[in-house]
């Protein structure tokens, strides 16, 4: 009986030759595996540099905004003193454009010609007048938004090839912006409006300042509201409760609340929160409720996740020395489960900033101009922001939408980079 | 006779008995009066004037019964090491003596274990100030990730054990001190705890069990993680604190049982088989099971 047989092998052959014999289709095998691996990861990095290069390549000229300047002659004929917050502003920029085109002289060329300039312009030059009075008499070079179409034209997402009669801007007005551009009369600018104020419907007018707000308010309260329920839940459920039927069935339940469509928490905000409470519609209040309802059970998961990976010999540590269970979870366990948790929190708190669904059912998605000063105010949030203008027909708006999207990923972004952070900082080795 | 020689006739004893292959029944029949299937306690597990005592003890785990019928006594200023092959129980048993075991749901004790006279596992008793009296050393050092300071003061801010600042450090120095780990980190006890050695950490650890001025210190393989020279250290240790405190360590070596205990006691999966003088324990086993595992037969 020789060696090969005594190993149970057929005789005659070793061991180390089979492995080799195998060897190379096992590598060949590995390197396939890696494949599949890099084009999935590639495919996935297209995809998203394709939905980031459409969203910055129409979005970015947001940023910028056309604008006009009007050599305004302040009529003291139209500002007496007594009169000056009520006083005729947008005749003072007609009066205005009127004299640096005198040829314009029939009633629909003047109509063509006012709508050149955002009808903001009027509300500018009575904030000027208010602050300044003494300006009365003069005549100023004031730089006014142009209207959205101009904006767009100036912009190069215009298309001239379209005969006049379908086109927004006929060959006038065309002459007219050439005219003005000739005398250095037209610029783009950083587009503050965009920033600085609510929803309009005139395009140029149009800022996500209301939406942003509105999501901060509604996002305080969620936050408020999941961070200190979710965590006393995660904690009794992981580190007091009973394990029995009972614990088992809420434990299920979590995580199937976790699964429910989020449209389905705006059906239950708006029966419960605003049809039994009677709460207000579309505050922030109320979708800070419904988002909670919906950011629990993320929190909650990854709270008992984080508080489970929190090692025992630290536990027994602790209750070796006598602390008792409560000081064992407050002074050691919650501590190291904390960016855990705190991850969770983020993430789910992202995941409610770009929630819109739910917040429809409950109003937040009405047309509310002013900016939200409060839980209770009329409000609505970045992505039913993005939603409304998506559906609007401007041209203007288009641009808009793709702004707001670049504004809500970039909130994203900070977010989730803040959870990277903070489990960064706060990750403890043992 | 003392210790150390009986230990050298041991060891030649367990060279004798490998080379005769003969088994030491044979080799040494006249001593052993215990057969395997026996599974009463031989020996004196009781003492006078006992800290702790336990009679009649029962661990469940669930259906499964992990200890059975245990009676023991831990005397005053004694070191009683527990010995047995994986599984025997000892680690459960001694987690019995501080209700460590409480955190398991499915456990249950039954029978009674006191500490000076009072009974543990009675009603109105509660743990914390019962853990406080019955410290315990874990088999894995545990050091709190906090500081060296926190991680010794921790028990005593807990219990209130000191008035004011000043006291605190007093308490931690001593601690620090009685584990033979102050000179080592006194320059830096606002590091972690965690940055220690693995040996620094476990008398960290101790320092940390006995600055709450505990009574009796039960010790789960305290060295199983150590190298040689932090578990001699540990070892020397222990036999400085048995001066003030009971000590029941668990241990898998028994060499370290031989150095550092008075009193050995042998489980055998659940139960106690032998107690005893651990010079006899080693030297004269009297049943065929302990006599079995300190030859090396299993375990």
């Amino acid at each position: 009986m020789n060696n090969a047989t005594a190993n149970g092998l057929p005789p005659g052959r070793r061991a180390i030759d089979i492995v080799n014999a195998g060897l190379s289709k096992r590598y060949r095998r590995e390197r396939r595996f890696r494949l599949y691996g890099i084009s999935a990861i590639l495919a996935s990095l297209l995809f998203l540099s394709f939905l980031f290069g459409s969203i910055i390549s129409k979005g970015y000229t947001a940023f910028q905004q056309t604008f006009i300047r009007l050599d305004i002659f302040f009529d003291p004929a139209i500002l007496s003193q007594e009169s000056l917050t009520t006083a005729n502003y947008p005749g003072v920029v007609k009066q205005s454009l009127r004299q640096m085109f005198p040829e314009v002289t029939t009633r629909q060329d003047k109509r063509m010609l006012y709508g050149m300039v955002s009808n903001d312009a009027a509300f500018q030059v009575r904030k000027l007048v208010l602050d300044s009075p003494e300006m009365i008499g003069q005549t100023l070079p004031i730089w006014v938004a142009a209207d959205d179409d101009i904006d767009m034209l100036m912009k190069g997402h215009f298309d001239l090839d379209v005969p006049e009669s379908e086109r927004r801007i006929n060959d006038v007005q065309l002459a007219w912006v050439d005219r003005l551009q000739q005398e250095n009369r037209v610029e783009k600018r950083f587009n503050r409006t965009f920033f600085t104020a609510g929803d309009s419907r005139e395009p140029e007018q149009a800022g996500i300042l209301g939406a942003v707000m509105g999501s901060f308010y509604t996002l305080l309260v969620t936050l408020l509201l999941s961070f200190p329920i979710g965590i006393a839940s995660a904690v009794y459920l992981e580190e007091f409760a009973p394990k029995n039927r009972w614990t088992d069935l809420i434990e299920v339940n979590i995580n199937n609340l976790a699964a429910v469509p989020s449209i389905v928490f705006g059906l239950l905000g708006l029966a419960v929160f605003l049809n039994f409470f009677g709460l207000p519609r579309s505050a922030p209040l109320v979708g800070g409720l419904v988002l909670t309802l919906m950011t629990l059970p993320t929190i909650i998961i990854a709270s008992r996740a984080s508080l489970q990976s929190v090692p025992p010999s630290i536990r027994e540590a602790a209750l070796g020395i006598g602390a008792s269970k409560m000081q064992m979870v407050t002074h050691h366990v919650l501590p190291l489960a904390l960016p855990g948790i705190l991850t969770g929190t983020i993430i789910g708190m992202a995941r409610a900033l770009g929630e819109s669904a739910p917040l429809l059912m409950i109003g937040m998605v009405a047309f509310i101009v002013d900016i939200p000063g409060g839980l209770t105010d009329s409000a609505t949030v970045l992505p039913v922001q993005i939603f409304l203008w998506a559906d609007s027909p401007e041209r203007a708006f288009v641009e808009r939408t793709s702004a707001a999207t670049i504004v809500l990923l970039a909130f994203l972004i900070v977010m989730n980079a803040t959870a990277v952070i903070l489990r960064k900082k706060f990750e403890r080795r043992w | 006779m003392d210790a150390a020689a009986n230990f050298e006739e041991l060891t030649v004893g367990i060279e004798n008995t490998q080379t005769a292959s003969t088994g030491p029944a044979k080799a040494k029949s006249g001593r052993i009066l215990f057969d395997r299937d026996s599974r009463d306690t031989v020996g004196e597990p009781f003492v006078e004037d006992a800290r702790m005592t336990c009679r009649d003890v029962n661990v469940y785990y669930g259906d499964k019964q992990a200890i059975k019928d245990v009676s023991l006594d831990i005397g005053r200023n004694e070191v009683i090491a527990m010995i047995g092959p994986s599984g025997c129980g000892k680690s459960t048993f001694l987690r019995c003596l501080n209700r460590m075991n409480d955190t398991i749901d499915t456990c249950r004790v039954t029978g009674q274990i006191t500490l000076d006279g009072i009974d543990v596992y009675g009603k109105d008793i509660d743990v914390v100030p019962l853990r406080a009296q019955v410290g315990m050393v874990f088999q894995k050092p545990n050091p709190f990730p906090k500081s060296i300071y926190d991680n010794v003061a921790y028990g005593p801010r807990i219990h209130g054990l000191a008035q004011n600042r000043a006291e605190l450090d007093d308490i931690v120095e001593t601690s620090l001190r009685k584990a033979g780990l102050w000179e080592e980190v006194k320059d830096r006890m606002d590091q972690p705890g965690t940055g220690l050695s693995g040996g620094q950490q476990q008398r960290l650890c101790i320092a940390r069990t006995i600055a709450v001025s505990p009574e009796v210190i039960l010790m789960d393989e305290p060295c199983s993680a150590l190298d040689p020279i932090a578990t001699a250290i540990i070892e020397d240790l222990i036999d400085e604190l048995k001066q003030q405190y009971s000590i029941a360590i668990v241990t898998h070596s028994m060499q370290q049982a031989s150095r550092v205990s008075q009193r050995t006691a042998y489980f055998h999966l659940g139960d106690l088989i032998e107690v005893g003088d651990t010079a006899q324990i080693f030297t004269t086993p009297r049943h065929q099971l302990t006599q079995d595992y300190i030859t090396g037969r299993f375990g």
